[in-house]
């Protein structure tokens, strides 16, 4: 790069990442609402978060299966009309539920605050769970996942997660067809008393927020009551197997999946930042050294990527790629050969320069614009970490040194404590 | 209202510029007007490994990636039948770097042999990924040369027989270069916190001395009318039997382009479409159904794609979709949702201009289409679509003359 005709501009530092603060306040029975106010159109996004998530469920499925028939029939309305209602008023509502959390987000015109509320509220807590409705999911959903358990990448993943923390953990057990026939609106009807309440729960709000917002989730949110029972963990730790490889077998296909990785530190642990900078390095963005090698240099894939996540009860690593059925057991091997380099070889200066300005940007991608500052704000918020996480994160990647990242490259990707998962034809 | 602002350069390019001053950050939007339906029949996916190759070096730069990193910038890119489109976003003090990057692979391609080898295996892997290795994955391949006989439109962006890509070689891909990529044959959008002055400065500066280039001239086989019903069916190993159902409709530019759009939107808009409501939580006939159209700029299609329940019939299921089509020609039951797929419309459209990117991507391919004024006229077309112009719409592309099916059906034994 250092000969060029037509000059390369001037490269400006990204000095500073500027992260709004939530405001905060508590509801009337103590819910806390979290508002960032951002962006420049009038939509709102809301956002309403439960610690009702699988590691609560004792019996597969049913976390999930609660968060999906939320809007299949309220007290006051039937699920036809919540789902015609919610669109005849341009409201997307999207329901989720993770490993440790489940809720519903709304997006919407914030001139429509009121209604979405109170459609809100029928949702999260009057909701009846018809059997009729809940056959008619669960028959649906059996017919979804035989096509998912088609895919060489989902059978990886489930594999993967039972393997790292365990086949009897909420977190890693698998799902079997016959988990379709054993929920009863009954088991809905406690795991949504027990879990979806005041005290397990938190508002995030962003955008250009209404100004009667606060009024009226107290209106409408803020006299639901309490039922005093304050979940808790009372879970398992996780504990992966003992077996580190498992190769499944499917015969016809053209392209092996390959999962590899293990349970590692969470975003509370102080090492998390740095963590996150080894695995851009490792395979992170489209520059990292798993894309360069494996995609750029040898084409055996479309696609190979790395990341770390946080869990509340632990954290994870992985790596995940697709390659195709000659060269899926060279591609191991380069995976290998990179964890080694960098546990070995100090990052070159440029390639340093590379992943910090380039970590620095995402970090400006994270915090633009409503959508994305709320989803950066309950990533952290779920550890109970505030902005002052992401100003170490910012700091970090300007300050952290080579001899650093091969402490953590020895310290947390140890090749002998790695999973590795593989399917397809053998 | 978006505001933006156009100049063209001496050379051809055109630009577009709208501000936001909210965000720290730069869109950048580059579309090339030359899609898959410019390939030559023989060489069928050039196009698709084309925007790959765009990565591979440029005249004066080694890595077009690398650089782009380096000032905090991120990127990527399509190819459809139409276009091929590149975009990246930058904080907006390192814009410059972006017009360094984006002209100097205007101005002229640098690859090699071997960059040309590694993406026609990454292309491979990308075709496996995405077609072969996916239940359901070929219905798409053998649904366009089903529905096109003529136009190019008959295969898919990324070729319809990979050996085509086998075939090629530097000297025929740096031809395609320059008989498709120039100043004069693309689009620049910008957006976000960049001004007016310092738009038409750098471009000036990066653009301006590309010169212009004989652009391959355009010359697509009209597909002409279908004048009886294709039924293909296929036999696959997978789980459940799925439908799909394909109509020919007009180009992007008629006049029934929006009420094409609302009718989708009536059949499988949210979880409150008909097709939805009626055949998966009334009926219980299929596990998921979809309704979309291609949007492309020549006479597209319109797909309705639905995989079945264990155990029910596909001539039921097939029936069963057509009621709900003709449904829409009944007034009192569609007035109140043609006004909720009107409001979801408009905030939809509210939703996707909330980012950079999306504006940049729109404003160039509404400029492409000859308005980019349409980033703001599009819900009150949308809006004017009648319940007459539905019936109309209905009647004239909705006929078994004009269908297209694939019955593929699963062979498996569930216990």
């Amino acid at each position: 790069m250092n000969n060029l005709l037509r000059n390369q501009p001037m490269v400006f530092p990204i000095e500073k990442v500027v992260i709004p603060e939530a405001k905060s306040f508590r509801l009337n029975n103590g819910v806390p609402v979290y508002l960032i106010e951002a962006g420049t159109e009038d939509i709102m996004r809301l956002e309403f978060i439960f610690k009702a998530g699988q590691v609560k469920e004792y019996l597969p499925l049913l976390s999930s299966t609660c968060n999906m028939m939320l809007s299949e029939g309220s007290q006051n309305y039937t699920s036809e009309e919540l789902n015609r209602s919610l669109d005849y008023y341009g409201v997307f509502l999207n329901q989720t539920a993770e490993k440790d959390r489940a809720g519903i987000v709304l997006f919407f015109l914030n001139k429509h605050i009121e209604k979405v509320l109170e459609l809100s509220h029928e949702i999260l807590f009057r909701p009846v769970f018809p059997e009729l409705e809940l056959n008619s999911l669960m028959k649906k959903r059996l017919r979804w996942y035989l096509v998912n358990r088609e895919k060489v990448q989902n059978l990886a993943i489930d594999q993967f997660f039972e393997s790292i923390f365990g086949k009897n953990h909420p977190y890693g057990y698998q799902i079997l067809e016959q988990d379709f026939e054993n929920i009863t609106p009954s088991h809905l009807l406690s795991f949504h008393t027990k879990y979806y309440t005041p005290e397990n729960m938190a508002i995030i709000i962003s955008g250009k927020i209404n100004t009667k917002t606060a009024e009226l989730l107290n209106s409408w949110i803020g006299n639901i009551s309490s039922n005093k029972t304050k979940s808790e963990y009372s879970v398992n730790p996780v504990k992966g197997e003992k077996l580190k490889k498992v190769h499944i077998n499917k015969s016809g296909t053209v392209q092996s999946a390959i999962r590899i990785g293990s349970v590692t530190i969470n975003k509370r642990h102080p090492d998390y930042p740095g963590m996150k900078i080894l695995d851009s390095v490792l395979g992170g963005y489209f520059g990292s050294r798993l894309m360069k090698n494996i995609r750029e240099e040898k084409g055996y894939t479309y696609g190979i990527n790395s990341s770390i996540s946080s869990l509340d009860l632990t954290g994870y690593k992985m790596i995940s790629t697709e390659v195709g059925q000659k060269n899926y057991k060279k591609a191991i091997d380069e995976i290998y050969k990179e964890i080694k380099l960098l546990q070995t070889v100090p990052v070159k200066k440029e390639e340093m320069e590379v992943v910090r300005n380039y970590m620095l940007g995402e970090m400006l991608r994270m915090f633009d614009g409503p959508f994305a500052l709320a989803e950066s704000f309950r990533s952290a918020w779920e550890f109970d970490l505030d902005n002052s996480y992401y100003y170490r994160l910012a700091e970090k990647i300007k300050t952290i040194d080579p001899d650093e990242i091969i402490e953590l490259a020895r310290t947390y990707y140890n090749i002998d404590d790695l999973y590795e998962i593989t399917v397809g034809a053998e | 209202m978006i505001n933006y602002k156009k100049f063209t350069l001496e050379n051809g390019l055109r630009v577009l510029i709208h501000e936001d001053k909210s965000t720290p950050l730069i869109a950048m939007n580059i579309l090339y007007d030359v899609g898959s339906r410019d390939e030559d029949p023989e060489m069928t996916g050039l196009a698709h490994l084309f925007e790959h190759l765009m990565f591979g070096g440029s005249l004066n730069i080694p890595d077009y990636d690398t650089p782009l990193q380096l000032v905090g910038g991120e990127n990527n890119a399509f190819t459809n039948n139409d276009i091929t489109n590149y975009y990246l976003t930058v904080p907006s003090e390192n814009i410059e770097t972006g017009f360094w990057l984006e002209s100097d692979r205007m101005l002229e391609l640098d690859f090699s042999q071997k960059n040309l080898d590694t993406q026609r295996n990454v292309v491979k892997e990308e075709f496996n990924q995405r077609y072969l290795n996916q239940p359901y994955g070929d219905a798409i391949l053998k649904l366009r040369p089903l529905a096109y006989k003529v136009h190019p439109y008959r295969w898919p962006t990324i070729g319809m027989d990979l050996d085509h890509l086998q075939n090629t070689n530097l000297d025929k891909v740096k031809s395609y270069f320059f008989s498709h990529y120039a100043p004069n044959n693309a689009i620049l959008a910008l957006t976000g916190n960049i001004e007016y002055d310092q738009a038409v400065n750098l471009s000036q500066k990066w653009f301006g001395p590309i010169g212009k280039r004989e652009i391959k001239p355009r010359n697509l086989p009209a597909e002409p009318e279908q004048t009886d019903e294709r039924i293909l069916t296929i036999e696959r190993d997978v789980p459940s039997t799925a439908l799909y159902k394909v109509w020919h409709i007009g180009p992007r530019k008629s006049n029934d382009f929006y009420t094409i759009d609302l009718i989708t939107d009536l059949l499988a808009g949210g979880e409150s479409g008909r097709l939805h409501t009626k055949l998966v939580r009334e009926k219980k006939l299929f596990s998921e159904i979809n309704a979309y159209m291609t949007a492309d700029i020549d006479p597209g299609l319109m797909i309705v794609q639905g995989k079945l329940m264990k155990g029910i019939d596909i001539q039921q299921a097939e029936e069963s979709v057509k009621e709900v089509i003709s449904g829409l020609l009944n007034k009192n039951e569609i007035m109140d949702e043609m006004e909720k797929v009107k409001n979801k419309f408009e905030s939809s459209t509210v939703f996707s201009n909330t980012s950079i990117l999306n504006k940049a991507a729109n404003l160039a391919f509404y400029e492409l289409l000859g308005d980019p004024g349409l980033i703001n006229k599009e819900v009150d077309a949308y809006r004017n679509v009648s319940h007459d112009m539905v019936i109309e719409t209905v009647r004239k592309f909705f006929i078994p003359s004009n269908c297209s099916t694939i019955n593929y059906i699963s062979t498996r034994k569930e216990k």
